[in-house]
């Protein structure tokens, strides 16, 4: 290969730029006493997921007067992008080791939050996940919190619940992921503990589109019911057009789900989500003060946001981030943070929740609840009965 | 029994979508041989061109979903004469490239403008009763389809074949230059066939948006979709894509009643397999 | 003399002040180095062979999990999962360039297309082995020839990852330099004419091929290792776009390029990312656009006025 004026031009130019943005990326900002990393998707197919984040944590933060336990507190946004745990660890090492953040939120995806693993155990940043639903998570290291839910934890009591009701075959349809594998596994468990049959486990690859032929095989397959899980978006909607398109609901098979009515997109369904089943951790028309001043802040903040599960698990994991800046005074102690964090009990907007200082998951109530039109028309998650306070019955599996 | 017929039901309404959206392309790429990434970028347009026009404006369904279409075409054919034109010389990467790039400033846009939510276009009620056939029902959506599809197929052959603009088209193709000597104006030809491909393709993204969401993200999702019905199919053959399509999309929701913890390895088996017989697609249009 | 060793100088020079002088970036030099590995690979068949292709990252990916899997199981030498992620890279290279490069052309590219989607999603339903996509890990990366451990501020995974980028650089300049990548370029420019000279087409094509995935194996290895995660993404179709989109923003048929090409595009994504999360596209779009519209000499024209 010949050196020519290209391949020198070539060498110059990618020189040049890496110098330029690197000069560029110096951070000169005043300093603040504490600096919170929040790693999301903010852009790609999730990008709403984000915002949501940033709605409930900037809301907490201006709820309590702009500074956390007299500390003022720098937020950091990264880029979560999509599944990527590679970049999601560069990230990471990027904001303890240039950014000299002392804690670090969000985090949508599991693989990103296992790639996080090393970076915060050898730094000894606590890692509050807003998030990311895997159990085995939280075990990978000892500085990791969760302030969201996970798949065991919301679905052994729907499964306790379909039993109790009666219900005898039920067939479970889950999108072909790890959390939905984990929900998969965590119904089949309860239920036929409980002593119900699962007649059929239904695994929907990632990539559907078309959720027609799952509607069908759900029909043909003479459950009284249908055990569901599916991430947020696109196939939430799909899934449930397919459920009412193809007469489901008519052929009695009954609809147990888990976050598909999740307000984000729930006022998309119309009249034809009247009624469906649902167990899980938060609904926006929770009666309680603190949801409605949860609710109040995050109007403020963005006026677009909806509050929902992930808004409530920013605003709970900087509620946990709040305790830990508190017990450390402001200064940077992991180990000091991780102790105060551990013994948390508080009253979230979701209703009372603690931290279990075994799993360093959120212990929480979940609720049955059904969709109902409320205040303005607009369609709501009614919680109808609460089964109680549960922790991760994951963990162990 | 049923099992076969829900399977080929679902498939061919599913394999119609995927016709309707890759039929653009198809003619694009394979008449002007022009790499078009950005071919899912128009479908997402009309799309939300419609939404807008019938959740924000309230026009009927009808009219939000032909106003859109048509204001699709007239932004292809915009595209096409301004910028477009410059490319065809240019080797295929650059092409590739290019349209790429246009792909991720249509994503942005869209994520500017409408924000990052599904846009959801609202069906009259005539569409989404379910319609009895028998063996089952199936939503009245999805028989507009299919019955749209084929009469896209009829359309475009009825054209190609029997217009004097088709004959335009095919004399243009074969020899550029020729056909201009001729009087033939090129240079319209190109514009309406690009902004044909576009307009069709918002037509797929009207009618698949309850299949295929409308999100900002829909060009870069959809694109490996789109790109196998076409290669499969045959570049620039129209009924080869609609063979393509129902091939697949049949193919695709079987294994969704069959294995679908496989996820669409069979699919893409089976595409593998189909462009391995045929390398210049199912039924090419005789011209290499 | 002084020529020759001119590339590995200037890369060493710019490794040298990342070093020294930006020690924030390392983590994003280590992940650039190692992306030009897998974009310089692709080159190889992309710019010198002539055969575009989409499906590349099933070598990468490939590569990867070998030799995650091989330090989750057996050993955690970092040079033998190299060696590892190679062959394994190489090897499906083979397999599957035995049927792909019957082809040309579009069909090529959705064959190779194909391959990646069969090879991704054969991952994810493996998910015993692979993790699925929680993503492989729990492995740990050993010493490199017994000298240091992977620290937090990525200096040991940064001089890894250079040199194994000098060295790849090394072997594929002297591949392609050979009478064996001339074939190659020969290949690519008329293939008629190699075929009527009494070359064979079909031998040499494969050879390229699985020297390619060979690279792009190493590459996967050295991103298991730095990272000590593998997730399904290293097999997508997203990441063989990328690479092909970077390789052809820096000049493809160039090895240089590709790295040029790497480093520009990944830069600009950090820093548009993290200035705007939201709409970083519009650069990245921008850039592409521009790029393709604006003729390479005109760049020249446009620094020179400016300067």
């Amino acid at each position: 290969m010949k050196i020519t004026h290209r391949w020198l031009r070539n060498a110059a130019i990618s020189t040049l730029a890496l110098m330029t943005s690197v000069a560029l990326m110096a951070p000169d900002r005043a300093q603040a006493q504490v600096k919170v990393g929040i790693i999301a998707p903010f852009s790609g197919p999730f990008a709403h997921y984000g915002a949501l984040f940033k709605a409930g944590a900037e809301a907490y933060l201006a709820s309590q007067g702009g500074k956390l336990a007299g500390q003022s507190v720098e937020m950091i946004y990264r880029d979560e992008g999509g599944p990527n745990p590679a970049k999601a660890r560069t990230t990471a090492q990027e904001l303890v080791v240039n950014d000299k953040v002392d804690y670090i939120g969000g985090v949508v995806f599991s693989p990103n939050a296992f790639a996080l693993a090393p970076v915060i155990t050898e730094s000894k940043t606590p890692f509050v996940i807003f998030n990311a639903a895997t159990s085995d998570i939280t075990t990978k290291s000892d500085y990791y919190l969760r302030t969201s839910y996970t798949l065991w934890q919301v679905t052994v009591p729907m499964a306790q619940h379909a039993a109790k009701k009666g219900l005898k075959k039920v067939v479970t349809a889950v999108m072909d992921y790890a959390p939905g594998v984990d929900a998969e596994n965590a119904f089949k468990s309860e239920f036929t503990k409980q002593g119900g049959q699962v007649i059929e486990s239904i695994r929907m690859p990632l990539a559907t589109n078309d959720f027609a032929p799952f509607a069908q095989r759900i029909k043909a397959s003479g459950a009284q019911a249908v055990y569901v899980f599916l991430p947020g978006g696109p196939p939430n909607l799909g899934f449930v057009k397919a459920y009412q398109e193809n007469g489901l609901r008519q052929a009695g098979i009954e609809f147990l789900g888990t976050a598909e009515t999740d307000e984000f997109d729930l006022q998309k369904f119309g009249d034809s989500a009247l009624g469906l089943t649902t167990a899980f951790h938060y609904s926006a028309a929770h009666d309680s003060p603190a949801n409605k001043a949860f609710a109040a802040a995050v109007a403020k903040q963005n006026k677009d946001a909806v509050t929902n599960y992930a808004t409530v698990g920013a605003w709970d994991g900087m509620y946990l981030i709040h305790k830990m800046i508190e017990a450390t005074g402001g200064k940077r102690d992991g180990d000091k943070a991780m102790a105060a964090a551990k013994t948390q009990k508080w009253d979230s907007p979701r209703g009372p929740v603690a931290m279990d200082p075994a799993t360093r998951h959120i212990t929480q109530n979940v609720y049955l609840r059904v969709v109902e039109k409320g205040p303005g028309n607009l369609l709501v998650n009614k919680e109808v009965q609460s089964f109680g306070q549960h922790g991760d019955h994951g963990l162990g599996k | 029994m049923t099992l076969l017929a829900n399977i080929l039901i679902d498939g061919i309404a599913y394999g119609m979508v995927l016709f309707i959206i890759s039929v653009g392309l198809s003619v694009t790429l394979g008449l002007m041989r022009f790499v078009n990434l950005a071919h899912g970028a128009f479908a997402m347009t009309g799309g939300y061109l419609a939404s807008w026009f019938i959740r924000a404006q309230d026009w009927p369904f009808a009219f939000g979903a032909v106003g859109a279409v048509v204001l699709t075409g007239l932004l292809g054919m915009a595209i096409e004469a301004l910028v477009l034109r410059r490319l065809y010389r240019m080797p295929e990467l650059q092409q590739v490239l290019f349209t790429i790039g246009l792909s991720f400033l249509f994503v942005a846009s869209a994520n500017l403008l409408a924000g990052p939510e599904v846009q959801l276009i609202p069906l009259p009620p005539w569409l989404k009763d379910p319609i009895d056939l028998g063996i089952r029902t199936l939503p009245a959506q999805r028989l507009l389809v299919v019955l749209t599809g084929l009469l896209v197929m009829m359309i475009s052959v009825l054209i190609m074949k029997y217009s004097r603009f088709g004959i335009w088209l095919r004399a243009t193709v074969d020899n550029t230059q020729a056909a201009s000597a001729l009087g033939i104006p090129v240079e319209w030809v190109y514009a309406l066939t690009f902004g044909a491909g576009a307009a069709l393709a918002g037509l797929g993204g009207i009618l698949g948006a309850e299949l295929l969401p409308l999100e900002p993200y829909y060009p870069i999702k959809y694109l490996v979709l789109v790109l196998v019905v076409v290669a499969v199919g045959g570049m620039g053959s129209v009924a080869g894509s609609m063979l393509a399509a129902l091939v697949l999309g049949t193919i695709d929701t079987a294994s969704k009643y069959l294995a679908s913890d496989w996820g669409s390895l069979f699919y893409f088996l089976v595409m593998a397999l189909l462009l391995a017989w045929r390398p210049q697609g199912l039924l090419s249009p005789g011209r290499t | 003399m002084r020529i020759r060793v001119a590339p590995y100088l200037l890369i060493g020079l710019v490794g040298a002040t990342i070093y020294f002088f930006f020690p924030a970036q390392l983590p994003l030099a280590s992940r650039i180095a190692t992306l030009a590995i897998f974009v310089m690979s692709l080159d190889l068949i992309v710019g010198h062979g002539g055969l575009a292709t989409l499906g590349h990252s099933a070598l990468y990916g490939t590569g990867a999990y070998t030799a995650g899997l091989l330090a989750l199981h057996s050993s955690s030498n970092p040079l033998l999962g190299l060696l590892a992620g190679g062959a394994a890279g190489a090897t499906v290279a083979a397999l599957s360039g035995l049927f792909v490069l019957r082809y040309q052309g579009l069909t090529f590219l959705m064959l190779t297309i194909a391959v990646g989607q069969i090879i991704q999603n054969l991952a994810s339903k493996f998910r015993a082995w692979t993790g699925g996509d929680d993503g492989l890990s729990g492995f740990t990366t050993g010493k490199i020839l017994g000298l240091a451990t992977f620290d937090l501020q990525g200096r040991v995974a940064f001089l890894y990852c250079t040199g194994v980028l000098l060295i790849c650089l090394w072997m594929m300049r002297r591949l392609m330099g050979s009478t064996f990548g001339l074939a190659c370029i020969g290949i690519h420019q008329n293939r008629l004419r190699m075929a009527a000279l009494g070359t064979e087409i079909q031998p040499k094509l494969l050879t390229l091929y699985c020297l390619s995935g060979w690279f792009a194996g190493i590459a996967g290895a050295l991103s298991a290792q730095v990272n000590q995660i593998v997730g399904l993404d290293t097999l997508g179709f997203e990441l063989s776009a990328e690479a092909l989109v970077m390789l052809v923003l820096g000049g493809a048929g160039s090895l240089f390029g590709a790295i040029a090409g790497t480093a520009l595009f990944t830069t600009i994504h950090h820093v548009a990312s993290n200035i705007d999360p939201y709409h970083w596209l519009f650069v990245i779009g921008a850039m592409l656009v521009c790029g393709v519209l604006i003729p390479r000499e005109r760049w020249g024209v446009l620094m020179r006025a400016r300067a």
